[in-house]
């Protein structure tokens, strides 16, 4: 970098200028006081007692060791851990088959590729609140519920999508893939972009078929960006709120109380803040972890780029 | 195959497979705009049609009727101005406080850097729920519990990673040849910011302002625990407990459905205008890292 050696950069305003720190000052304000402060007074929370109603509290593991001895708390990680699976499965299955129907669909030349985009990609900018409502009334057993009306008609039984345990979690997995494959889709539709077409050719004159070319051309070369965005639809799925709490706050019978539900539920209904801090520190864990796995894999795409 | 079978074979095949395309384009349509659609005609259906056996898809004739009372006898109106003051007032703070830290990244080197960098990327991955426990508790303190400027400092807080990592790409892009030039010129690095680098940088500075909004429009764990009093909420939280007039239950739905597509317009209107530029910035953000 350049250091300008004029009468004006002598000057105490311009060294101010020079320092980095006057640049970064706010931003660092805000994050040290609005992030940084919270996330290590969240750990220091989670080794006491403390409550919501009582200012009072001492040190201790017992919140620790509550939490993991409840089974609720395994129950809890078990359902996120299906939510974000599920999302993972479903949006890279789907997100796929949609990036490569539009990319054939382009080389091919084939007409309404924006209209195809633009509504997959409409319910990505739908607030998750949303998202949650639009599907509850859809998949209601009351007497709007049109898509259980079409059910019945067909086989004879509605489908309890929201209130049979076994079948909610995987109707919030199906609203957050609605709403999330776009982004899947766009990420493997650079990705493909960035194939070079003689690979293909190659791969043709060699006598592979389009399953081969796909087995061996398309997804070792798109193999980065697919483990980028598993991670990216892991930790959202691990991470969602709204939709849930807009579908079925939790329930039916917990079945799809995700660990942020969990937290919220341990804190502002039983007042219990000690021990939603410490599900909250195993939250804040697991996504730590998967960014560093994220982080992992950024590091060795560049090598390969 | 030889190569005569082929010539004719190769033309139906492609028939085919873009016969196969469009089928799995209107599948896709369908799937996707099938509810949005179902619930928007929900909402033009009159409140009493709600209880029709076998209910049907098309209402009986469209009616704004829910969209009136929704917009003339409820608080949505309310909702809908503090969804919109709490997501430009971050927007805007976030932006302002953001692209003087990204030009630092950009422009500077300093040992900080990397470090600095990297964490911002970790907090863009946590969960708000993580710091809106210590949140609760030092609002509660402060008396800024059920306050707009006390959600706006958090907005803007949880933007920053995102909005700087942004804006960086974007300052990256412009060559630093130009701003060092200004520099030799005798202007001060406040100038060469604001003559050269944030005129050239407009684009990002778009892309910044959309990601903003959208992600503003949907915050939903800041309000939902930070605010209380339903004067306040944004309608991203009021609408949970949308109960127009005195009754509950199966009557409300119309008007729930309505005041949903209130809500999502803005969001959806934005994106279908911007979405060439949202999708551009998005992969290009996404895939470099």
């Amino acid at each position: 970098m350049i250091r300008v050696q004029g009468p004006k950069s002598s000057s105490l305003w311009s060294r101010i200028q020079d320092s980095p720190l006057f640049w970064l000052l706010p931003a660092l304000v805000f994050l040290l006081l609005f992030y940084t402060w919270p996330l290590l007074d969240v750990i220091r929370l989670s080794f006491t007692n403390a409550s919501l109603i009582s200012p009072d509290y001492t040190y201790s593991l017992d919140s620790y060791r509550r939490v993991f001895r409840d089974p609720a708390t395994w129950r809890t990680l078990k359902v996120t851990l299906i939510f974000a699976a599920g999302s993972v499965v479903l949006k890279l299955v789907l997100g796929m088959l949609l990036a490569l129907a539009i990319d054939a669909g382009v080389k091919r030349g084939l007409h309404g590729i924006v209209i195809v985009r633009t509504s997959i990609l409409a319910a990505w900018v739908i607030p998750g609140v949303f998202v949650g409502i639009l599907w509850k009334i859809l998949l209601s057993t009351s007497s709007h519920g049109l898509l259980n009306y079409w059910i019945e008609s067909l086989s004879g039984t509605s489908v309890g999508f929201l209130t049979d345990t076994r079948l909610a979690l995987g109707t919030t997995i199906l609203a957050n893939v609605w709403r999330g494959v776009a982004f899947t889709m766009i990420l493997l539709y650079a990705g493909l972009q960035r194939i070079p077409p003689e690979l293909y050719e190659a791969a043709k004159v060699d006598g592979a078929g389009a399953f081969a070319r796909f087995r061996f051309v398309t997804l070792p070369m798109l193999a980065p960006i697919i483990f980028i965005a598993l991670v990216l639809i892991t930790i959202g799925g691990i991470n969602t709120f709204d939709l849930i709490m807009a579908m079925t706050q939790g329930g039916p019978a917990q079945a799809t109380e995700v660990v942020g539900m969990r937290v919220y539920q341990q804190v502002f209904k039983f007042m219990n803040l000690g021990r939603g801090a410490a599900i909250a520190v195993v939250l804040l864990a697991v996504n730590l972890l998967m960014t560093l796995i994220y982080l992992r894999l950024l590091r060795l795409n560049r090598k390969i780029d | 195959m030889t190569r005569d079978d082929s010539e004719i074979g190769s033309a139906t095949i492609r028939r085919l497979g873009n016969a196969g395309l469009y089928a799995a384009y209107a599948v896709a349509v369908v799937f996707a705009l099938f509810p949005i659609a179902a619930v928007l005609m929900l909402s033009m259906k009159q409140a009493s049609e709600v209880f029709n056996w076998p209910p049907s898809f098309f209402p009986e004739t469209l009616s704004l009727q829910t969209y009136i009372y929704v917009l003339t006898e409820t608080t949505i109106g309310r909702m809908l101005w503090n969804s919109i003051f709490l997501t430009l007032a971050s927007t805007a703070g976030c932006i302002l406080i953001s692209a003087p830290a990204a030009y630092a990244f950009s422009r500077m080197r300093f040992r900080a850097q990397k470090p600095l960098l990297l964490t911002l990327l970790v907090y863009q991955m946590i969960s708000s729920m993580v710091i809106a426990l210590p949140l609760y508790r030092y609002y509660e303190a402060l008396g800024l519990l059920d306050s707009h400027m006390g959600v706006i400092l958090i907005y803007i807080t949880v933007e920053i990673p995102f909005t700087v990592w942004l804006l960086k790409g974007f300052f990256d892009a412009i060559p630093p040849s130009l701003d060092e030039a200004a520099r030799i010129d005798g202007a001060s690095r406040i100038q060469s910011f604001r003559i050269i680098i944030l005129p050239l940088a407009k684009p990002g500075l778009a892309a910044a302002l959309i990601f903003n909004v959208i992600a503003g429009w949907s915050q939903f764990i800041i309000p939902f625990i930070l605010l209380q009093r339903a004067e306040l909420l944004p309608i991203s939280i009021g609408v949970l407990n949308f109960a127009p007039g005195q009754t509950e239950g199966e009557i409300t739905i119309p008007y729930l459905a309505a005041a949903s597509i209130i809500a999502m317009l803005p969001a959806l209107v934005m994106f279908v205008i911007l979405q060439r530029f949202i999708v551009q910035a998005l992969t290009g953000g996404a895939v470099k890292g």
